[in-house]
């Protein structure tokens, strides 16, 4: 969903993620995953007590996808939520000399935390270390820069964690199925959380000696492109038993293709958690059983821990008198039992 | 004449592309020192025998010698190299690059092998030109901005950028206009005193009179006569070689008893004018009658005509035909009320290169053909045949594509697209240019035959002879005025050439 | 005006003879147009038996035939108006913009309220006004069309965000979902592959056979001898952006239809797979030629390029590649089949 390029730390806690197979929760990640999930406006705030005011700039690429939107939102309304917190949001924008003006304008305002989701990661980290240099710290939202110096706290989603927990969710379904086969369909190739998605996927299905990965093509995360290449793997696979689609605005085209080719004869699951998809898990009348979480919530997450910085404060619920330095989501599958929990969630 | 041996000699020369002969046999003997001219019509081989000399076409056998030397000119750089430069006819200019930069394109002075010192270039471009006679061209200016003339004059200077002993010009005084003429004539004399031979190609007799020592004439491939004297050789002996055939009359008679004078004039024109390039003009036009305009290249000749046909708008004045006004700058006004125009340039403003001579003949009244915007091309094809056959366009087959015809031919294509559109007025901008000889008395006698059949022609052309062979009456023009105006018979080259430069001594 | 017309009646006795001659030169001529889309008939040819060859159950079911036609409708609709565009000297790189804008604009909860006849009619109405805002620009604003048809897909694409807000809008409107589904097969054709075929008719005979067509070409092969042939150069050249909008419009309800939602990331890209499918399908760039019947060989060839690609499992990189290969191949067999030309 996210179109990110991650880097090599993040490459390094999946490795670590991998190497532990089986365990699905990274070292870093929270304690308490539905904190982080939950929809922001239930979710219990991180320190009600209003304390020192703080001043939170906030930079973000232009929301021309259903989930960039969501993360705006989420950031506006968690900082509505504090009344000791005053965010400055710059408009969106996927030029990276654009982006970077507005974030030195906000350095130059000499704003108290940054939460930064760069158009580019390795592009704009120098601007990243402009800002630390500056004493602003920064917290990195998902993207994450090139360097750990140009940001405080990074915190984001988990590509290979996606893959690995929607190939457990279909190895589990199927476990008992002998020659059970699979098709996959992959997000824009050209990126590498493409490749992640599919890694993961690939090293959960390890497991089950039973299931085949029978095909896989690559749509670019456009209901128009999900439409015409699970027409074409429809045609080309007369029989299957499952299908991992890597994101749910594909989706949309994808399960427009299977009502045309009027096949039902396997479960779908999806990734990053729409609101469509989650309404279609729910009436649970179609061939999509469960989705993949890629939670925009994060975006509210990191409101919260630079309201910490500015503070001064750790994270409830740790012993530690500071923040982490950073922080991957976990990948919750929504399935028709907890779908009601993460609707407030799903983005249109 | 030739104590030393010649500075050029070519024999047995043949060259052939796929489906043609173009070079058959031709010998060329050039002298140090002289104006040599080459004579033929269009497709006589001309161009490919220059392309040869410039390295550009590889003779497929003959022989050539340099300074007594054989030689083979295996590339464009060997034969500069050699000295001979060639300018074409189509200039290769870069417009976007400066005089400067284009004279030395290819061998820029540089230091250090590839630092190009532009000081140097335009310092030396400066001298070429000042040498040309035009020190007022700025080197560093863009060729873009420049006039055609001054645009000649940079391809000459370009060819003497390099240490030159013979100079090719392919029709250099197509675009020029008598002034410039005698200053490109004036350079050549300096050139040959100097020792430099020059292969000059012309479709003007005079011009090979005044400055040419001998002529060769080409026909079909062949050298048909070498070394022929320039000045004494007579006119009808080389029309007679170039077509193989006696011309006695080049233009078609008047007819007896004339246009009918009181007849009502088909078209006119009263005060019209365009700020900067005409004063206001007055003219009438009876059905029949063919009235020249003579002037030099900017007296506002064709700036006329345009004005006229509605493609510029008129600052002033009016148009009627038939004693109902034209709006004013309307092309198609000017079509439906029955004017046409064989524009100046054929081939950017007239004709459709890549479709077929039906297709051009009937763009201009598809309506005609057509019901309900559904074409029927049988009876389109058929009509635009016939208005061809009538002007003897050869081939005699609408379904030829058009860039394939001879220049005299794709004339016609334009003549007969108003013909079958039936126009009663017919101006008529430059019609020979780049048509041989042979075919511009058939050109003459279509144009005449057309106007005794009731058409009134409005006729420009820059060659004097012609606007006094083919008009009844004729307009002369001086820097966008009308100054003369008088019947065809009563006026000769010598006394319009007076009107246009009055003030400056004739020839 | 009554000269020549006398002389073509005098002209009728003999005129039997000469049309039987002049049908067959036609016809010869016609073949040499048929030439030119031959190579590339041939590579469709290569295909084809690569495809059977390569995945037999799979690629030569007419399930799949239905599948590879569906998927060419869509932008083999686009790629007639871009043909007529590029014949008559223009470019449109705002087809896919066009298409995105009228997708979303048709498929807002508001146009969805009007049904079938609502979405339909917004998204030819959307893709014409483009057109129309495109030919005004240009033929009376005097803008390049390279440039005003940039800045059309800039902001159509711009709006389209702006109407979405990001978010893909579900159609609800059952007519609009049926007509994609296998039920709605007239004698086994889907409907969006018999609006191609119209689309694709009407197209032809637009350029071959009315004043139109001719008057484009004209204007494209030499706009200035157009106009002093009497040509209304400006006028022609409205209608033929105002063209290719509608032909966005026709293509925009169809994905529509296909995909069943409107997205601001529609016709991702339509303009360069348009363009290209013109060129390698014979019609010039620097405009004065086109046609229809090569185009749409070219949408054809490449989506069965994507086809078998998808039946074989391959992957996307490799697909491109040979998407390159096939458009520098094609148009150097056409160059070499006529070597006037080149």
């Amino acid at each position: 969903m996210a179109r990110i390029p991650s880097t090599s730390r993040r490459a390094l806690l999946f490795g670590t993620a991998a190497a532990s197979a089986g365990a699905l929760l990274t070292a870093c990640t929270s304690n308490e995953p539905t904190n982080q999930e939950q929809a922001t406006d239930n979710a219990p705030v991180a320190d009600d007590k209003p304390g020192k005011a703080v001043t939170i700039g906030f930079a973000g690429p232009q929301a021309d996808h259903g989930w960039l939107n969501a993360i705006n939102d989420n950031a506006k309304s968690r900082a509505k939520k504090y009344s000791d917190v005053t965010l400055e949001i710059t408009e969106g924008s996927n030029d990276i000399a654009q982006q970077i003006g507005q974030i030195q304008t906000l350095i130059n305002k000499k704003v108290d935390v940054l939460v930064i989701l760069p158009a580019d990661g390795k592009a704009l980290t120098q601007v990243g270390l402009q800002a630390m240099k500056a004493g602003i710290p920064v917290i990195n939202l998902d993207r994450v820069f090139a360097s750990p110096q140009a940001y405080r706290c990074w915190i984001g989603g988990d590509n290979y964690g996606m893959g690995l927990n929607a190939g457990h969710f279909i190895g589990e379904r199927l476990k008992d199925k002998p020659n059970a086969k699979v098709v996959e369909l992959a997000g824009l190739d050209n990126l590498e959380l493409t490749q992640q998605r599919t890694k993961g996927f690939d090293d959960a299905l390890k497991n089950y000696p039973n299931i085949k990965k029978v095909a896989r093509q690559a749509a670019d995360f456009t209901v128009e492109s999900g439409q015409a290449k699970m027409a074409q793997l429809l045609q080309a696979q007369s029989q299957f038993d499952a299908l991992w689609n890597h994101d749910d605005d594909q989706g949309v085209g994808a399960l427009r293709a299977i009502d045309q080719a009027g096949r039902d004869d396997f479960l779908m699951v999806g990734g990053a958690g729409a609101k469509s998809a989650m309404d279609a898990i729910k009436a649970d009348n179609g061939v999509l059983k469960a989705t993949v979480l890629y939670p925009p919530t994060m975006a509210a997450s990191a409101i919260d821990l630079a309201r910490a910085l500015g503070q001064g404060k750790g994270v409830g619920g740790l012993a530690e008198f500071e923040i982490p330095s950073s922080l991957t989501l976990y990948s919750a599958v929504v399935t028709k039992d907890n779908v009601d929990q993460y609707l407030p969630t799903g983005f249109k | 004449m030739a104590p030393q041996p010649p500075l050029l000699t070519m024999s047995g020369i043949t060259k052939s592309f796929p489906g043609v002969r173009a070079l058959d046999g031709v010998d060329l003997e050039v002298q140090a020192g002289e104006v040599h001219c080459l004579l033929g019509q269009n497709g006589a081989g001309k161009s490919t025998l220059i392309k040869v000399l410039a390295g550009a076409h590889q003779p497929d056998s003959g022989e050539i010698t340099w300074r007594g030397e054989p030689v083979t000119l295996r590339s464009p750089i060997a034969a500069m190299r050699l000295g001979i430069a060639t300018i074409y006819q189509e200039l290769d200019l870069i417009e976007g690059l400066s005089v400067a930069e284009n004279v030395f394109l290819g061998h820029e002075p540089t230091s250090a092998g590839f630092v190009v010192r532009g000081s140097v270039a335009r310092a030396a471009t400066a001298q070429l030109l000042r040498r040309l006679g035009h020190s007022e061209i700025d080197p560093a200016r863009l060729v873009g901005d420049l006039s055609a003339a001054q645009q000649q004059i940079v391809s000459m200077a370009r060819a003497l950028s390099h240490d030159v002993r013979l100079i090719v010009m392919d029709e250099p005084s197509a675009a020029l206009d008598p002034e410039e003429v005698d200053n490109l004539f004036r350079i050549v004399g300096d050139l040959t005193a100097d020792g430099v031979a020059v292969i000059y190609i012309s479709h003007r007799l005079e011009e090979i009179r005044r400055i040419g020592r001998r002529v060769t004439v080409l026909k079909e491939g062949r050298s048909v006569a070498g070394g022929l004297p320039a000045e004494s050789t007579p006119t009808e002996e080389v029309v007679a070689l170039m077509t193989g055939r006696n011309v006695e009359y080049v233009f078609p008679e008047r007819p007896e008893a004339g246009f009918a004078a009181g007849s009502e004039p088909v078209l006119k024109v009263e005060g019209l004018t365009r700020r900067g390039e005409f004063a206001p003009v007055d003219l009438e036009l009876r059905p029949g009658e063919i009235v020249g305009l003579a002037g030099l290249v900017g007296s506002g000749r064709s700036e006329i005509l345009e004005t006229i046909y509605g493609a510029r708008k008129p600052d002033g004045g009016r148009v009627l035909v038939d004693g109902a006004p034209l709006r004013p700058g309307s092309v198609r006004a000017a079509v439906r009320a029955g004017i046409g125009l064989a524009p100046e340039e054929r081939k950017a403003q007239g004709l459709l290169m890549l479709e077929s001579v039906s297709s051009n003949v009937s763009v201009s009244t598809l309506s005609r053909f057509a019901r309900a915007g559904w074409l029927d091309r049988r009876t389109e094809r058929a009509a635009a045949h016939q208005a061809v056959r009538e002007l003897s366009l050869r081939p005699d087959n609408p379904d030829a594509a058009i860039r394939t015809l001879s220049g005299g031919n794709q004339q016609k294509a334009v003549l007969a697209r108003w013909l079958l559109r039936g126009c009663k007025v017919l101006l008529l901008d430059e019609p020979t240019r780049g048509v041989d000889i042979g075919a511009r008395a058939e050109l003459y006698a279509v144009i005449r035959r057309l106007a005794d059949e009731g058409l009134a022609v409005l006729l420009v052309s820059s060659e004097v002879p012609e606007v006094l062979g083919l008009a009844d009456r004729v307009l002369v023009l001086r820097e966008g005025s009308v100054v003369h105006t008088a019947d065809a018979r009563e006026l000769d080259e010598h006394r319009v050439l007076d009107l246009v430069m009055e003030g400056s001594p004739t020839p | 005006m009554t000269q020549p017309a006398t002389a073509a009646q005098k002209e009728t006795p003999t005129s039997a003879a000469k049309s039987a001659r002049g049908q067959e030169i036609s016809r010869r001529l016609g073949l040499r147009w048929d030439v030119r889309s031959l190579s590339l008939l041939g590579v469709l040819v290569v295909l084809v038996a690569v495809g059977g060859i390569t995945a037999p159950d799979e690629f030569l079911a007419t399930s799949n035939l239905q599948l590879v036609l569906t998927q060419a409708s869509v932008i083999g609709v686009v790629t007639v108006g871009m043909t007529f565009v590029i014949t008559g000297g223009g470019i449109d790189l705002s087809v896919g913009a066009i298409v995105a804008l009228a997708s979303v604009w048709a498929t807002t909860v508001a146009t969805q309220e009007f049904g079938f006849a609502g979405i339909l009619f917004t998204a030819v109405i959307v893709g014409v006004g483009c057109g129309l805002v495109n030919g005004l620009l240009i033929a009376y604003g005097r803008l390049v069309p390279f440039i005003a048809t940039l800045a059309m897909l800039a902001s159509a694409r711009g709006l389209a965000l702006q109407i979405t807000d990001g978010s893909t809008q579900i159609v609800a409107v059952d007519s609009v979902l049926d007509l994609g589904a296998r039920d709605a097969y007239v004698l086994g054709v889907p409907p969006l592959v018999l609006i191609f075929a119209a689309v694709t008719v009407i197209g032809w005979l637009l350029l071959n056979r009315t004043t139109f067509g001719r008057r484009t070409v004209a204007v494209g092969g030499n706009a200035e001898a157009a106009r002093l042939a009497g040509i209304d150069v400006r006028r022609q050249r409205l209608y033929l952006y105002l063209l290719s909008g509608l032909c966005c419009g026709i293509a925009a309800f169809m994905l529509i239809v296909l995909a069943g939602s409107g997205q601001n990331t529609n016709g991702n890209l339509y303009e360069l797979d348009a363009i290209a499918a013109a060129i390698i399908g014979g019609t010039l760039l620097s405009g004065g030629r086109g046609t229809i019947l090569g185009s749409v060989l070219g949408v054809l060839v490449f989506t069965t390029i994507t086809n078998i690609f998808a039946l074989n499992n391959l992957e996307t990189a490799v697909q491109q590649i040979a998407k390159g290969a096939i458009i520098v191949a094609a148009v150097l067999v056409q160059r070499r089949s006529m070597p006037g030309d080149a």
